[in-house]
């Protein structure tokens, strides 16, 4: 694959966040569901990371860890390298433990979701944000409806997979 | 995973890691100002908030247009018997206001005065995470907006305060957020406490008005303002009422839950307090 493939390739990818993007950060943080906003991006993460791999899923995790810090208010710095990480362990258990499929997203779009819980339940913690119960009740309740949002996701970013996904433009 | 490392993966994990330190520390180093590169994301997609947040907007007008008329007129006949009332009042106190100033006269203290300087903004973007509740406003350090200025709804009631500057935009700790801590007072009984945010009770829309005194009468339907206590925030700002009296954990100190007079999940646009000047 030339080097301007690769780049067609992932500038469709991104072009392909742009919904997920105005979906998270315009539409459902109006629109909450019993009290929480589901977070879509890191669901964006570990669909593109099942889909292309370990090194595709790091820096397309890098690269939404970037987009969640700097335009979203109140996101942690350390969500870049968290994303990238959960990206690269993502696309490598898709290649060796699961499949690339749907079954497989639904669990890393899970496992990606829970490592962000435990992330804010424990930063919560740290900082005495809030009793223990009442943190873990809002990470439960958002890691439960941002899961719900895996199917619409994960259908985004198959239909660019083939089209131009993998080696397809090689 | 040896592709992976292969392939510049240690590489890209060792870029996140920085850009993850260097975004971390600048925001630390820099207060409530945007550090460089949320500020250039933020401006960069600034258009693009302030169209999705007017089709929305507009979108919503529509709906509740057609879906909830009937609610709507039932609200504003409410309303027109609340202003009736209200005027009423203003007609009986205007003795009382006349009588004040011409006892100020007498005694030539100067009058009593609030000077604000407003600015206008609409709300961009709410907030997007469960762990904090927060806004967007469209305007910034460019329209002289600084950290710490309160923001109102165009009722007067106080919605927040601001958190940190961008060139064209701010962010906004509403009254419920865990980290605002501000003096309040109740109007009825001149009771003085302190406005608290309070992770559980955010989620369900409230804050908590702490350090009551012992003998602090408070009931539910109360009224309670801020007290401009230490000239950091504007007195007489209209927080919200009380809901119900509480006691914390130890038994030991009683509080006030508080429904916010600001209905923060349907504003569109603001005012900030740039300015402010009061005179007793």
């Amino acid at each position: 694959m030339t080097r301007r493939d690769q780049l067609f390739k992932w500038a469709v990818y991104a072009l392909g966040l742009l919904p997920v993007w105005v979906l998270d950060a315009f539409v459902l943080s109006r629109y909450p569901l019993f009290g929480v906003t589901p977070i879509l991006l890191p669901v964006a993460a570990a669909a593109v990371a099942v889909l292309e791999g370990a090194a595709g899923g790091a820096g397309f995790g890098l690269w939404i860890g970037l987009i969640w810090t700097l335009s979203y208010p109140g996101v942690p710095a350390a969500m870049i390298f968290l994303l990238t990480l959960a990206g690269f362990f993502t696309g490598t258990l898709s290649r060796y433990a699961l499949r690339s499929s749907f079954a497989g997203c639904i669990v890393c779009a899970a496992a990606c979701l829970a490592l962000l819980e435990l992330f804010q339940v424990i930063s919560g913690v740290i900082i005495q944000l809030g009793p223990l119960p009442a943190l873990l009740s809002i990470a439960l309740r958002e890691w439960l409806l941002s899961l719900c949002w895996t199917p619409l996701i994960y259908l985004i970013f198959y239909r660019i997979y083939r089209r131009v996904g993998g080696q397809k433009l090689a | 995973m040896k592709d992976f490392f292969h392939k510049n993966g240690v590489l890209l994990l060792v870029i996140a890691l920085l850009l993850s330190l260097l975004v971390g520390i600048s925001s630390a180093l820099m207060g409530g100002t945007a550090d460089p590169l949320s500020n250039a994301a933020t401006t960069i997609t600034a258009p693009v908030r302030s169209l999705v947040s007017n089709v929305l907007d507009w979108a919503e007008g529509v709906y509740n247009y057609v879906f909830r008329y009937e609610e709507l007129n039932t609200e504003l006949d409410t309303l027109r018997k609340q202003v009736a009332d209200l005027e009423a009042q203003l007609r009986e106190s205007g003795e009382a206001a006349r009588e004040n100033q011409q006892l100020r006269q007498l005694l030539r203290l100067q009058e009593k005065h609030q000077d604000f300087v407003f600015e206008s903004a609409r709300v961009t973007q709410r907030s997007t995470t469960n762990w904090e509740s927060t806004f967007t406003l469209s305007k910034g350090s460019s329209a002289g907006v600084q950290t710490g200025n309160c923001v109102i709804s165009e009722t007067g009631a106080l919605v927040g305060v601001v958190e940190e500057v961008g060139l064209n935009y701010c962010r906004v700790s509403t009254v419920i957020n865990t980290d605002i801590e501000m003096g309040g007072i109740c109007v009825r009984t001149d009771c003085a406490g302190i406005l608290e945010g309070d992770f559980a009770l955010m989620s369900q829309g409230r804050l908590k008005l702490s350090y009551l005194p012992d003998d602090a009468q408070l009931r539910p339907g109360d009224q309670i303002l801020t007290s401009g206590q230490g000239d950091i925030y504007p007195p007489d700002l209209v927080v919200g009422r009380v809901e119900e009296l509480r006691s914390d954990p130890s038994g030991m100190m009683r509080y006030a839950v508080l429904k916010p007079q600001a209905r923060l999940d349907s504003l569109v646009e603001v005012f900030i307090i740039k300015e402010f000047d009061v005179v007793e």
